[in-house]
């Protein structure tokens, strides 16, 4: 691990250049740019809303209304399409760049690293999106209802809030980058080895995404019994507590985030290793 | 402490080494099954795959500042070599020391991105290639100049053909100014223009006292530019020495090699076209060099005789063999037979069931170098117009290799050079070749 730092503030200025190139290449030649970034969890959004609420009837509570649960769902789905990409990308990320690997001599630890930076930077422009619209349905357009707020009260619900806590957020992310990082570089080797890593990581993350709550409430896998599910997920506790700062602006459970900050260690220290390790062997496994 | 260290061994050896290897050795794994690479990293213990050995027991020692040409057949290993030398790979035996700065031209603009333009690529390969940004800053407009890409620079790499891509590979390359430059076959692309600012620019290294590792086919290239030049064979390092000693045993083997490559072709001349009336067919096109050696390979100079068989099925008036030399590419070089010279050979009545051979030969093949093939002719002589009874286009191919490169072109002529100067009392001053 202190490997991997040495490397990244040696060659700090090759990993900008990477992230700025992917940055850019994602959506070089496209007309709309950038918007995309935004425009894409928006139309997620939309899918969930409608296969979610209007097909399968999912009721998120008695005293959450619509907007609150699309707001939930999208804060959600913004922190996971990021994870997700980073962890589909950086498996491959070593295959996809031999020629780098084998041609020149080149720190290959800034491959994987590289896509997690670029896709937390894609995420952190989403975000604004998502605080925004927060700030939209408080102060433009609030919840009326008398017998929505009522019931609300009475669970004790806080609704829309924004606030202080907005400072944690650079923790949260940084833990996520190491947590990413550290799966993104077990993954980016055992790919070497075994190149079917990579198709089931795409297979993976759709089962992943699906087992933690973002289309749905916890407490509704967490009645009939599947609550291990949730403690054996650290997304589940990253975006829970990204939801608390987000949408109501009170502090991340405690007990959620320390444990994601041991599988962040967890992660980092088991992916880094293996990924220095393994590192001499690069050009010959490719 | 470190740095003194070597400048003061260095100053102990003269100019001291620029790269010494001990043994080196570099072993891949093969495997039946992908997967049985993933068992390999979970059950270390027991070993699935099989060694094999691209480069093994190499000695080297180069001297800072000289030339080094690296020949070999395919796969014997000099591209595996050069990737340890440079640090890609790590190697599996002994151990590799290297002074100063290098740069590997192995593979020229890796890592460029199709979508970005040629200026952004630039950035980003310096970047890669471990150029500081005052670096980076200093070089870019040179780099952008040597390129000669002009308004290409500014547009996506993915519209470069194949030669741009190379020149701005090359010109970001040679630009990272390293101490020790490897270079695998990088100018094999490029025109004939663009090929000679390389050379230049390797020459101007080469003043500066820079370290050059190379590895070409063209013998004529590394003649011209390395003092130094190792054989490799399989693996190991079969020869090292100056260059015209190297380059003996390498056509040699050459030699050995393109004679079993011609015969192969040689199996399947039947696929050309063949036509006459058939009263006498020709059989196997022999060819001699030195010493009466039967060979496809010849060198330029060497003797040169043709032995075409034939057998006659049916009685044939006045038949004549003649022989068409073409060069691959259907240049007609040259054609003759035996009946139109001055002193012609007559054959008169060939009957039925007769068979010999008829012999075409010269001192000194004046063949530069290249691959040439023969067509066999056998023309009926005795009607009022010569009419084929056996044509056979491509009868045999075979191959000039010329160690040398004393001249250029399709013909070695026995050129007279002299310059004449004029001296301060007016008269001229001579100096002549005749070789």
């Amino acid at each position: 691990m202190l490997q991997l730092l040495r490397s990244l503030s040696k060659n700090r200025r090759l990993l900008q250049d990477f992230v700025v190139r992917d940055l850019r290449s994602r959506y070089i030649g496209s007309s709309m740019g950038f918007f995309w970034s935004v425009i894409f969890p928006i139309i997620n959004l939309f899918v969930y809303m409608f296969v979610f609420r209007l097909v399968l009837n999912t009721r998120w509570s008695d005293y959450q209304g619509a907007t609150m649960v699309a707001l939930i769902m999208l804060a959600g789905i913004v922190v996971w399409s990021a994870f997700a990409e980073s962890m589909s990308r950086t498996t491959n990320t070593l295959v996809d760049n031999a020629n780098l690997i084998q041609k020149v001599v080149f720190p290959s630890e800034i491959l994987p690293v590289y896509i997690v930076v670029s896709s937390l930077i894609n995420m952190l422009i989403a975000l604004p999106v998502v605080l925004l619209a927060v700030a939209y349905f408080i102060y433009v357009d609030p919840e009326t209802n008398p017998d929505q707020l009522a019931r609300a009260a009475a669970a004790g619900d806080p609704g829309l809030r924004i606030g202080v806590t907005l400072i944690a957020l650079p923790l949260l992310a940084l833990l996520q980058a190491i947590f990413t990082t550290g799966l993104g570089m077990f993954f980016s080797t055992l790919n070497l080895f075994w190149r079917d890593t990579y198709h089931l990581m795409g297979v993976a993350i759709t089962v992943w995404m699906f087992s933690t709550p973002i289309f749905y409430p916890a407490h509704m896998v967490e009645r009939p019994g599947f609550g291990w599910i949730l403690d054996l997920n650290p997304m589940h506790w990253l975006i829970d507590s990204y939801r608390h700062i987000i949408i109501s602006n009170q502090w991340p459970d405690p007990a959620m985030l320390t444990r994601f900050a041991l599988a962040s260690a967890a992660s980092i220290i088991v992916g880094s290793t293996f990924f220095f390790r393994q590192r001499r062997r690069f050009p010959d496994l490719l | 402490m470190y740095e003194s260290k070597t400048s003061s061994a260095a100053a102990e050896h003269g100019g001291g080494s620029a790269i010494v290897a001990r043994g080196l050795g570099k072993a891949y794994s093969l495997y039946d099954k992908p997967v049985h690479r993933l068992y390999d990293l979970m059950f270390p213990w027991k070993k699935r795959g099989r060694e094999f050995w691209a480069v093994r027991d190499v000695y080297l020692d180069i001297a800072r500042g000289a030339t080094v040409g690296i020949i070999g057949e395919n796969g014997a290993g000099k591209s595996s070599l050069l990737k340890v030398l440079t640090g890609i790979t790590y190697p599996t035996a002994g151990e590799v020391n290297v002074n100063g700065r290098i740069a590997s031209l192995l593979e020229l603009g890796a890592g460029f991105h199709p979508e970005f333009s040629g200026r952004e690529n630039i950035r980003l390969n310096c970047s890669i290639l471990g150029m500081s940004d005052d670096e980076i800053a200093q070089r870019f407009e040179e780099i952008v100049e040597f390129s000669e890409l002009g308004e290409f620079i500014d547009r996506p790499v993915k519209t470069y053909s194949s030669g741009m891509h190379v020149r701005l590979g090359f010109s970001v390359a040679t630009s990272v100014d390293p101490d020790i430059l490897v270079i695998d076959e990088a100018l094999a692309v490029g025109d004939e223009h663009f090929k000679g600012k390389c050379v230049n620019r390797l020459n101007e290294f080469q003043e500066r006292g820079k370290t050059i590792l190379f590895v070409s086919h063209d013998m004529g290239a590394i003649k011209s530019m390395c003092q130094h030049v190792i054989l490799m064979h399989e693996g190991r390092v079969l020869e090292q020495g100056t260059a015209e000693e190297v380059a003996d045993e390498y056509l040699k083997r050459a030699h050995a090699r393109g004679n079993e490559r011609l015969s192969a072709i040689n199996r399947t001349v039947d696929a050309y076209p063949r036509w006459g009336s058939g009263e006498i067919r020709t059989g196997e096109v022999e060819l001699f060099g030195a010493n009466n050696r039967k060979t496809n390979v010849f060198n330029p100079g060497e003797p040169f005789l043709a032995r075409i068989h034939f057998t006659a099925t049916a009685e044939c008036k006045e038949p004549v063999f003649g022989v068409g030399l073409y060069r691959s590419d259907g240049t007609y070089v040259n054609g003759s037979n035996h009946f139109w010279r001055r002193d012609p050979i007559k054959l008169g009545r060939v009957f039925d069931g007769e068979s010999g051979y008829v012999e075409m030969a010269f001192e000194g093949l004046p063949l530069l170098q290249g691959q040439y093939y023969l067509t066999a002719f056998l023309y009926d002589h005795g009607k009022p117009a010569p009419t084929p009874i056996d044509h056979r286009e491509h009868a045999v191919t075979f191959e000039v290799l010329d160690a040398n490169h004393l001249q250029h072109g399709i013909l070695f002529l026995p050129t007279r050079w002299s310059v004449h100067r004029r001296n301060h009392s007016g008269g001229l001053d001579v100096v002549t070749s005749n070789e």
